[in-house]
């Protein structure tokens, strides 16, 4: 039966099927459109075999064997509708239900409950239980996020082994034994994991729920359309949720080759800014020192006229723009307004992107995220990425933990990273390049040896700090990779950074990786030559350069110096009030577009919300501003976009857009399982599908009704959905010469270099108007090398002042960061850390306040 | 050793504390007694696959409950992955039993003897002997023996001059049954929640801390210097063809003289009885547990104590511990006590175990306080069904065996508790764990009746641990 190559047939309910050995009987069952029951099973995690549902009978076997922890082998005979099984399955339901409180009148999951669900399906009809229910304390609030309810746990330890296995936050745990085993957090600790709401998620019951969607909603009144998180740039597949048009719920849509099956906190429960009343909603026009309301002829006819007028115009857009939003800047800038001063890398990154571009054929990644786990060593040197891409800290931890991957961190300030890696190369600030010069040569033992070794290498770079010369430090991160034959990830800020490097919003690039005929200026320069007049316009789509930009002296000089200033944006952020226009943008839930993520995968989002007032997508205001400037692109509709695209970015020639959205599962072989009970059905049943066949609750629902699926079923979804990388030509594979590397030398003491990051809840335009994750975030401090605060006399919790451009007190914390450097979160409340910087590579002096 | 006619007890692993009762634990006394010898010949005379061959030859089975083959179980771990372990399950928390506790207190170099032969047939460099957290007294005769057998060069570094090294570390547990499944027994070594592991990999190939793992059980161990010393022919003298050898059954409930025995393997349970003293106050046997709390019930004497004679009855050998019940016993309370034990052993990973051992507590409870149902036997029985063959290890199967025995065997009984609305044995208040007064014999029960029992008794001199080392 076996054909030689590693294959085995297993015969499931009498349908043969050729499979790899190894492979989980329920998985493979489930490819055939058997479904069978389980709650503890969960395919991101290792199987435990606890909840007992997918007991099934294997031919030869004396016991009922766990579909979720038989590995198939060959010629294997398996039935799921044995007698047998079926029994078994009707009773675990019985047990599971004795003590379960069958709230579900009052339960968020109701509606959408795996519990529910598979009794419907397999569970008896009645109870015989007539003895008192175990109880527990109702509605335990374990975190700021999460709500636990204990009677409602059918002990599935999903929750556990997520924190544990998947996050590394083990802040959730299984107390006590026997009937009495609970669910709970540790008295002194909460649930305080930037991942937690993963688990209410991928709770099969309502026992854990999240607390700004309590009582919000039920399931089938919800619409929800799949989109893309459109906050940092791993990109990761998300399904928004809205009830009466407001935007109620978040969940993570599954893609094995992005996020499995997870997502943060900050993805999921960042989204009240959607909805927030501070939207603009309407064009503003400055009249003298306060704006008025106008309409968009008007609006866009004045942004025309003060575009028309300037001598040069600055381009500025954020790191959240779409792909589409991206290539109308840049189409804006060097089409309609002729000029080459045009770039999205508002922190001033000095990321030579560019570089990489002769090298690899891309200005970004030649590794996809799924390499990271096939690699035998990663090198990593960047921001700490559980604050700034927390699902690429989940997918580094997964290599490293799961797979068995070296990882290798430079890093001068410990990240989050160190916990698990295999070396830490601790260098001074500034001396990066030098330690992976060192890896690179073989003298950074012995984690050079792991990188040598190493047949399969993802080395991975990201910018560490605003304000910082990123040149030689990705001159050696190449260098490092092509000698070794490894692969590059990239990884900039932003949701949408990778698509406006695509697309040519860089003064160094056109789009689809082209040299431009004129190199523009970059960030700092527009700014600068704003400020000194040289420039006298400005366009800003989404930037706030005010808070972002890391001299913010000098973007307020750029912005008072008297140019006209053109904002798009979705709030009146500071840099939008310094505006002569300010035009309301379309906010990710509101309109169609895409995102690239860091692995330049093109993925979809479908619009589910109606923009507020006449806010639109910033293509169509750079559309509207083109066309009242007499240059009319003819687009009315993504679709128009996409054929510009198509024509005119050669890497996206061939991409076709709407082929990335499949957004209703098709049925497939799930029809030919011919179960009565089984909720196959309802596995083809997307949002708007029809009611499982199987549903035994009688009429209570109407055919062709829309029936809402639990995230079990919902996963078939995201298949469909893996998105794009588009093909590009390949580079030569190395760089040219490389840069001098810039000398860590040592400084007076007291005075530092300044390194900063990103923290996952910060004072950012989304995340700060996000209620329940803006009391999340942490006040600022100032982190230091215990021997540097010794020598200037400070201690752990002491107060410090600060000073560089601007003077702050903060407290001291000791931290194992390189000496002569300190840390200084870039953006909590309090403290935008870009009014301490002026000029790039920062420094402050620090002393006892 | 000759048997007289008549049932009499067979004492091999038990000899020398009866021999010897003052000071058997001592090395002094073991080393005039020929101990350490078979281990001393074992590593230097012996080949490791000569131990293994003879072990397998010997036809011993694990003594723990399961009574696989202990030879094959060695065969099973890989040879050439290092380090390997050996574990000694020494947390005997089967109720009836109480061997393993006096071989701990009574006899421990017999065991750290067996500990040596077993790691040198396996190569393992490493023993842990977790012993229940209870046994107290045998805790610090045990880490005595270990320091006495490091100082006499028997443990540590190179042990009998070879060049074989073999530490030994004694851990107490915290007090759970479940930590007696060998599993949870690791994953409780480790320093983690004791709750089974998901097999395959068994422990033999992915044991503790992901290296091949040995683990028997005491009884097992100490058997092992007296097979090495006078040869698989000598030890096959007894027991059974395919149960060979002596074994001891712990003897409890309604009898005159509840105490371990050590018979031969096959001996009938009539014998046993005879050696006991016979059931007291010339009460009847109405019911007998055979194995250990997990074992069906038997209700007749004449079934011979070994691993294929009560499996084909129906029930286990298991521990080897018989609780024998008079008629005084109200066998839907034995049903209960037997149940709420697993109830609250349960280790709550697995559904039927968890929920099925709550809900039938509940019933039974009910029906012993005159609340009972006409349905309700048949609600137990689906209870048992639902636990059985269908939990994540043997807990919740052992507690479905104990509950199905107990309402089929004396359905009669549940059901006149129902109809009578009241438990007709009330007035009694007997049972075999209820109080009693006046019983002759050793000991109150079984469980008591030990002579060394307590944490207080028969202490040696002041805590080593305690005397500042």
């Amino acid at each position: 039966m076996s054909d030689g190559n590693g294959t085995v047939t297993v015969t499931i309910n009498g349908r043969r099927v050729e499979t790899h050995p190894g492979r989980l009987l329920i998985d493979v069952a489930e490819e055939l459109g058997i479904f069978v029951p389980r709650f503890c099973y969960h395919p991101g995690m290792r199987s435990v075999a606890v909840c007992r549902m997918c007991l099934v009978h294997v031919e030869g076997q004396r016991k009922l064997m766990p579909a979720c922890a038989t590995p198939v082998s060959d010629g294997m005979e398996v039935q799921t509708d044995h007698p047998r099984a079926v029994d078994a399955q009707s009773g675990m339901l019985e047990f599971l239900l004795i003590n379960h409180p069958l709230d579900c009148p009052i339960c968020d999951r109701a509606g959408e409950c795996p519990l529910q669900d598979q009794t419907y399906a397999h569970g008896p009809g009645t109870s015989r239980y007539v003895e008192p229910k175990r109880t527990y304390e109702k509605a335990l609030e374990i975190s700021d996020l999460v709500v636990l309810d204990r009677e409602r746990c059918v002990l599935c330890w999903r929750c556990v082994r997520f924190a544990d296995e998947i996050a590394g936050d083990r802040f959730i745990q299984l107390v006590d034994r026997g009937a009495g085993t609970q669910i709970l957090t540790f008295s002194d600790e909460p649930f305080d994991s930037y991942f937690s709401g993963n688990t209410i998620q991928i709770c099969p019951v309502g026992a854990l729920t999240a607390k700004p969607y309590r009582f919000v909603s039920r399931p089938w009144d919800l619409k929800t359309a799949p989109s893309i998180c459109a906050y940092c740039s791993v990109g990761c597949p998300i399904s928004n949720e809205a009830r009466a048009g407001q935007l109620v719920r978040c969940q993570a849509l599954p893609n094995e080759n992005v996020n499995d099956f997870w997502i943060c906190d900050k993805g999921r429960f960042g989204y009240h800014y959607v909805d927030s009343p501070e939207r603009l909603d309407n064009p503003l026009v400055r009249k003298g020192d306060s704006f008025e309301v106008t309409g968009w002829a008007e609006a866009l006819r004045t942004a025309a006229e003060g575009l028309r007028g300037a001598a040069s115009v600055g381009v500025i857009a954020g790191g959240h723009l779409t792909t589409e939003d991206a290539y109308a800047v840049q189409r804006l800038a060097r089409g309609t307004l002729g000029t080459a001063d045009l770039d999205s890398r508002i922190q001033d990154d000095g990321a030579p992107y560019e570089l990489m571009v002769d090298a690899a054929g891309v200005a970004g990644s030649t590794a996809t995220l799924n390499d990271l786990e096939s690699a035998q060593t990663i090198v990593w040197t960047g921001p700490d990425p559980r604050e700034e891409l927390p699902v690429l800290f989940l997918r580094l931890r997964k290599a490293v933990t799961g797979r068995g991957a070296k990882l290798v961190v430079v890093s001068p300030r410990r990240l989050s990273l160190d916990a698990f890696a295999t070396h830490v190369v601790r260098c001074e600030a500034g001396a990066e390049a030098a330690a992976l010069e060192g890896l690179r040569l073989g003298n950074e033992r012995p984690a050079a040896d792991d990188v040598a070794s190493a047949d399969a290498l993802v080395c991975c770079w990201g910018p560490s700090s605003p304000g910082r010369d990123e040149t030689p430090i990705l001159e050696q991160v190449v260098a490092l990779a092509a000698e070794r034959g490894g692969k590059v990830l990239v990884c900039p800020p932003h949701a949408g950074s990778q698509g406006l490097l695509d697309m040519g919003v860089h003064p160094a690039l056109s789009p689809g990786y082209r040299r431009p005929e004129t190199r523009g200026r970059r960030t700092r320069e527009i700014l600068e030559a704003a400020a000194s007049g040289e420039i006298d316009a400005l366009v800003i789509a989404g930037a706030d350069v005010l808070n972002d930009f890391p001299d913010a002296e000098l973007a307020r000089r750029a912005l008072t110096s008297g140019a006209f200033v053109v904002v798009s944006e979705l709030f009146a952020t500071d840099t939008a009030r310094a505006a002569d226009v300010l035009l309301p943008a379309a906010a990710y839930a509101e309109r169609e577009g895409t995102f690239t993520n860091l692995e330049r995968r093109l993925q979809k989002l479908e619009q589910l919300l109606a923009a507020p007032g006449t806010a639109r997508e910033v293509w169509r205001i750079c559309a509207g501003i083109a066309a009242a400037m007499g240059d009319d692109w003819g687009w009315t509709s993504f679709d128009d976009v996409w054929a510009d695209i198509n024509a005119s970015v050669p890497t996206h020639a061939e991409v076709d857009v709407q082929a990335l959205t499949q957004p209703h599962p098709v049925a497939g072989p799930h029809q030919e399982s011919g179960y009565e009970l089984m909720p196959n059905d309802m596995v083809m049943a997307g949002p708007g599908g029809p009611m499982p066949k199987g549903h035994r609750s009688g009429a209570a629902f109407e055919a062709g009704q829309a029936w809402p699926l639990s995230w079990e079923l919902r996963s078939f979804e995201a298949h469909l959905r893996p998105g794009l990388i588009p093909v590009a030509a390949d580079g030569t594979g190395e760089v040219g010469t490389l840069t001098e590397r810039a000398s860590a030398t040592r400084r007076e003491p007291g005075t530092f270099r300044l390194l900063s990051g990103r923290h996952i809840y910060d004072e950012g335009t989304m995340v700060s108007r996000s209620a329940m994750l803006h009391e999340l975030a942490k006040e600022p401090f100032v982190a230091l090398n215990a021997a540097d605060a010794a020598e200037i006399g400070l201690s752990d919790g002491a107060q410090a002042v600060v000073e560089g451009a601007t003077s702050v007190t903060l407290p001291v914390v000791i931290d194992d960061i390189a000496r002569g450097a300190v840390y200084i979160p870039y953006d909590q409340p309090g403290l935008h850390a870009n009014t301490l910087m002026r000029g790039p590579e920062p420094t402050v002096t620090v002393r006892p306040a | 050793m000759s048997v007289a006619a008549g049932p009499q007890e067979v004492r091999i692993v038990t000899r020398r504390y009866h021999e010897f009762p003052e000071d058997s634990w001592t090395l002094e006394r073991v080393e005039a007694d020929g101990g350490y010898e078979a281990a001393r010949s074992a590593v230097r005379d012996m080949t490791p696959d000569e131990v293994l061959d003879t072990v397998k030859d010997s036809g011993l089975r694990g003594r723990g409950g399961a009574g696989f083959p202990t030879g094959v179980k060695w065969s099973f771990v890989p040879k050439d992955l290092f380090p390997k372990y050996i574990v000694v399950n020494h947390d005997e928390g089967e109720p009836g039993t109480f061997k393993d506790r006096e071989l701990g207190e009574r006899d421990p170099h017999q065991l750290i003897e067996g500990i040596i032969i077993a790691a040198w047939a396996n190569q393992a460099n490493r023993a842990f002997i977790y012993c229940r957290g209870e046994m107290a007294l045998g805790a610090r005769r045990m880490d005595t023996a270990i320091r006495d057998a490091y100082r006499k060069g028997y443990l540590g570094k190179g042990i009998f001059g070879s060049g074989f090294d073999l530490d030994v570390t004694l851990h107490r547990g915290a007090g759970a049954y479940i930590c007696g499944e060998e599993s949870a027994l690791l994953d409780s070594l480790e320093g983690f929640r004791g709750q089974p592991r998901l097999k395959p990999p068994f422990p033999a190939v992915k044991g503790l801390y992901g290296q091949p793992t040995i683990i028997n059980n005491t009884e097992t161990l100490s058997t092992l210097p007296h097979i090495i010393r006078h040869g698989v022919e000598w030890f096959r003298r007894w027991g059974t063809e395919k149960s060979p050898g002596t074994k001891m059954i712990s003897t409890s409930g309604h009898v005159v003289r509840p105490a371990n025995y050590e018979v031969p393997l096959g001996t009938t349970l009539a014998e046993l009885l005879e050696l006991a003293g016979g059931m007291r106050d010339g009460g009847r046997v109405k019911a007998i547990i055979p194995g250990g709390a997990s074992a069906p019930l038997l209700t007749s004497t004449e079934y011979r104590l070994d691993f294929e004679s009560l499996q084909e009855a129906g029930t286990m050998l298991g521990s080897g511990a018989v609780v024998f019940m008079d008629e005084s016993t109200c066998m839907v309370r034995n049903a209960l006590v037997t149940n709420e034990f697993f109830e609250h052993e349960s280790c709550g990973k697995c559904t039927p175990c968890r929920e099925g051992t709550w809900w039938a507590s509940k019933v039974l409870e009910r029906i012993e306080h005159g609340e009972g149902r006409k349905e309700d036997m048949e609600l137990l029985l689906d209870i048992a069904n639902g636990i059985d063959g269908r939990a994540f290890c043997p807990l919740g199967d052992a507690a479905s065996w104990a509950l199905r025995s107990n309402v089929e065997l004396f359905r009669d009984e549940f059901e006149q508790h129902v109809i009578d609305g009241r438990c007709p044995f009330e007035d009694e208040h007997l049972s075999f764990t209820g109080p009693r007064a006046a019983v002759p014999g050793p000991g109150d029960s079984g469980i008591a009746a030990q002579p060394h029992a307590g944490v207080d008794a028969d202490l040696e001199g002041p805590d080593p641990r305690e005397a500042g080392r």
